[in-house]
């Protein structure tokens, strides 16, 4: 403790006096001037108790734990991310560091502030509709990747309703807001192995209805990332059963084919990588089969000229090969 | 330093053509063999009469102490070869070993400037690189067809490692940066993500030939997060263990060595392998019983499980006299655990090490063990990596080398080869204090950049510099005269530190 100057707070008072001028804060009356001021104060104290400052260590486990005790049962996470677009702009960065501090808390293997928000799933929910306002979008992604890593806070996240207004977010028209909210969207669909494929197996036609208009987007950024992100998903093993099934709908094929003629060539790459799953499946069915039938001749053309400067990418080329045997080697089904 | 690193890189480009020269001259099993930049020759009848392998199994195993154990580090699968050949002792009078301080010659392999080995395993040497585009530190793994060619499925497993490595991409899997081949040398360069060491040298480094269990815990789940990338990847790595897992200088656990590893179809319905060459110790019961076919991720899990029990009790969980009794013992899957480990980990390696496959923990199950989950306190000192030719820091090894063309050549240039600078010499010095670097060179009687010293003269000069020291400091130029005559003989550097006399020929006083 300092010899000069204030004494320390204790946690409880920090914290009511946070909780107090958010409130007022939020209220917006004429005193919104002196609340901000407060709540930027009050914050940055948090913070340095959880964080030290350059002369001081940050504070004891005990303080440390008196104050989530206190953030627990004041509610006032919640609350402060419900205000979040009221506070200043270092608050709002102040707001994400505490939060994510707390958040990493671990006693033994327990995690009490995940378990907390468990049973608090609104500040999952108010900090993904946070895409929506553009001065706090990027400070609620930072919160929100960070609650991702925790199995049982993805889970929440991807079974709300609300996990489908990313397909929304990740085309927005601010592109750092755009990206950030794939990045988010990425990591919910990847980070946890199984729980994904379980998620993507029980809704797979709900997100792949959602799915199928980022790819179709107008937006370049999106329609290439997303094209990219499903080449990631499809060929992880964990998703071979999402897989299998997304092979077998001729839909997707057509789709795959146009995107293999896009303008980009980037997006013919991609495109390309996800083509080679349609075709190298042994067990094609049949409406697949008439798909590559039909085209079989184009097909073959198309990719003897497909992409012929990457003579570096050896496995490319490989692929690309094995792709166009494979289809001059097509015969219909036996019994056709 | 930045300043200086530019002007080399710069400069090396001017000079490549030069160097290429130089290095066809070399003759490649010779220079391959160059292990610390001291040496010393011995001048023996016996020795002429030694045939080539012997040489190289002596050198082999004068090679351990140098690489402080970071030798059997990186890729060592065969101990056996070592063992055989431990009790090889060649007796050399003292008089007889001449000291040679061995110049430096820089190589360059494409962009990549070579420094010291750094390890060797059964396929080939393993030494430092710098990359003189990016002064980025790689390692690079030196593979020569004919050698090769010798170990069964030699060439095959590398092709398939490398078409595998250029798939992955993972923060806990060794990434492979570049490839390059020399057709007329017939060796292939295979240029890797720079690693210092691998745990086993780490567990070799300890008395107990264990970590502190936080530290275990931290390799375990990085090596967890790896092992799920690569099964997320269709991979099977098939040969898990300490000696195959490096650290890199920040502590990040690379996952490396995929030259058995297997890749399952993409339209597999299961995990289903059919064989199994990993070592033998790591293998589990349906491996070591020989199963027709067993599912593949679980024999990454058992061999992840073997080796938590490895960095955690120092010991393994079976052993046998040989391969078939050690087969026999793992094909009971009966082990015991020691009395100390207490109850999560206990479960865990239980969990790990279970007999069926089927009934083997997966990788979600670990993930959720309460082991997993939490940290154990650092109650400890860090077991560190072991250092590298006695230095403890890891420093760049590609250094000394450029040091040594760039600013020793010209030097000996301008003052006619009367006598070099001391760059070499803190080098010399430390010959004197670890004569652990040894090696036979054939730059016999090449007078042009190497040096001979007896024992005797290196005593005789020690015994000067004492001396000259004891008169003090202000007799340098003095001890330069003496110096120029004496070295006009046998060109003796003194040994100072390089910093405090060197005269940088290229650099100008400001």
């Amino acid at each position: 403790m300092p010899l000069f100057g204030k004494s320390q707070k204790s946690p409880a008072d920090v914290v009511k006096a946070l909780k107090e001028s958010v409130n007022s804060l939020e209220k917006g009356d004429k005193k919104a001037e002196k609340a901000q001021e407060d709540v930027s104060k009050n914050l940055v104290l948090i913070k340095n108790m959880l964080y030290g400052t350059s002369d001081a260590e940050p504070q004891t486990d005990i303080i440390v734990a008196q104050l989530a005790q206190e953030l627990y049962n004041s509610n006032l996470l919640l609350l402060l991310i419900q205000n979040l677009n009221r506070i200043d702009f270092e608050g709002k960065k102040d707001v994400a560091q505490v939060f994510n501090n707390i958040l990493r808390r671990q006693i033994g293997t327990r995690c009490p502030t995940v378990e907390y928000i468990c049973t608090k799933p609104e500040i999952l929910f108010t900090l993904m509709t946070g895409y929506e306002l553009q001065e706090i979008a990027l400070n609620c992604g930072t919160m929100l990747r960070e609650c991702a890593r925790y199995e049982a806070l993805a889970k929440i996240m991807l079974h709300s309703d609300d996990f489908y207004n990313f397909f929304t977010y990740v085309e927005v028209s601010t592109f750092d807001i755009a990206s950030d909210a794939f990045s988010t969207f990425k990591e919910l669909l990847t980070r946890h192995k199984m729980l994904c494929a379980e998620f993507l197996e029980q809704n797979y036609d709900k997100v792949f209805t959602h799915y199928q208009r980022l790819l179709n987007s107008d937006n370049y950024v999106t329609r290439r990332q997303s094209l990219k992100l499903l080449g990631e998903l499809l060929l992880d093993r964990h998703n071979f059963t999402v897989m299998t099934r997304y092979i077998s709908n001729p839909e997707n094929l057509k789709l795959m084919m146009n995107m293999l003629k896009e303008r980009s060539r980037n997006i013919q790459f991609e495109a390309f990588h996800v083509f080679k799953v349609f075709v190298a499946n042994p067990n094609k069915p049949k409406p697949i089969l008439d798909i590559l039938l039909r085209n079989q001749d184009k097909l073959v053309d198309f990719l003897m000229k497909f992409h012929t400067d990457r003579a570096e990418d050896e496995q490319f080329n490989d692929e690309k090969a094995y792709l166009i045997r494979q289809i001059k080697e097509l015969r219909p089904a036996a019994g056709h | 330093m930045d300043k200086e690193m530019c002007n080399i890189s710069k400069r090396l480009v001017d000079e490549e053509e030069v160097v290429e020269v130089e290095e066809e001259e070399e003759e490649d099993d010779q220079s391959e063999r160059e292990l610390s930049n001291r040496i010393f020759s011995v001048d023996s009848a016996e020795e002429e009469e030694m045939d080539e392998k012997e040489k190289m199994l002596n050198i082999a195993n004068l090679d351990e102490p140098i690489g402080g154990g970071g030798g059997g580090g990186w890729a060592n699968d065969d101990c056996d070869e070592d063992l055989d050949n431990v009790n090889f002792f060649h007796r050399v009078n003292s008089d007889q070993i001449i000291y040679q301080t061995k110049k430096r010659k820089l190589k360059l392999i494409g962009k990549y400037v070579m420094g010291d080995l750094l390890g060797e395993g059964s396929y080939g040497k393993v030494k430092e690189m710098l990359d003189t585009v990016t002064l980025c530190r790689r390692a690079v793994k030196i593979l020569k067809q004919r050698r090769l060619r010798r170990i069964p499925n030699g060439e095959q497993n590398v092709q398939s490692e490398i078409k595998l490595l250029k798939k992955l991409k993972h923060k806990n899997v060794i990434s492979l940066v570049d490839v390059l081949y020399n057709e007329e040398k017939q060796k292939m360069y295979l240029i890797m993500e720079f690693c210092v060491g691998s745990l086993q040298g780490m567990l070799e480094s300890t008395p107990k030939k264990k970590f502190p269990l936080f530290q275990a815990h931290n390799y375990f789940t990085q090596l967890i997060d790896g092992l799920e990338y690569l099964h997320s990847m269709r991979v099977i790595h098939k040969d898990l263990k300490p000696g195959n897992l490096l650290l890199t200088l920040e502590g990040d656990l690379k996952i490396s060595d995929l030259g058995v590893a297997e890749t399952i179809d993409l339209f597999a319905e299961d995990d289903t392998c059919h064989n199994g060459q990993g070592s033998p110790a790591f293998q589990p019961p349906e491996i070591a019983n020989g199963l027709e076919s067993f599912p593949g991720f679980k024999v990454d899990i058992w061999s992840a499980g073997v080796t938590l029990y490895n960095l955690t009790t120092g010991l393994y969980p079976f052993e046998g006299d040989n391969i078939y009794r050690l087969y026999e013992n793992i094909g009971k899957g009966e082990f015991t655990i020691p009395e100390d480990i207490e109850n999560p980990l206990r479960d865990l390696l239980l969990g790990m090490l279970r007999k069926e496959p089927e009934e083997r923990l997966n990788l979600q199950e670990i993930r959720q063990h309460p082991w997993f989950g939490r940290k154990p306190p650092r109650n400890s000192y860090e077991v560190a990596v072991p250092p590298m030719a006695g230095d403890q820091l890891h420093n760049m090894t590609v250094l000394p080398y450029l040091r040594d063309h760039f600013y020793d050549d010209d030097y000996e240039d301008v003052e006619d080869g009367d006598y070099s600078t001391t760059a070499g010499n803190a080098a010399a010095t430390r010959t004197a204090d670890t004569v652990a670097g040894a090696e036979h060179d054939e730059y016999d009687e090449d007078d042009d950049g190497v040096r001979y010293y007896t024992e005797r003269d290196l005593n005789e000069e020690r015994r000067k510099i004492d001396e000259e020291h004891k008169n003090g400091g202000s007799a340098q130029m003095n001890n330069y005269h003496h110096q120029h005559q004496h070295c006009t003989k046998r060109r003796w550097k003194k040994p100072i530190s390089c910093i405090t006399v060197k005269r940088l020929p290229g650099c100008k006083q400001s």
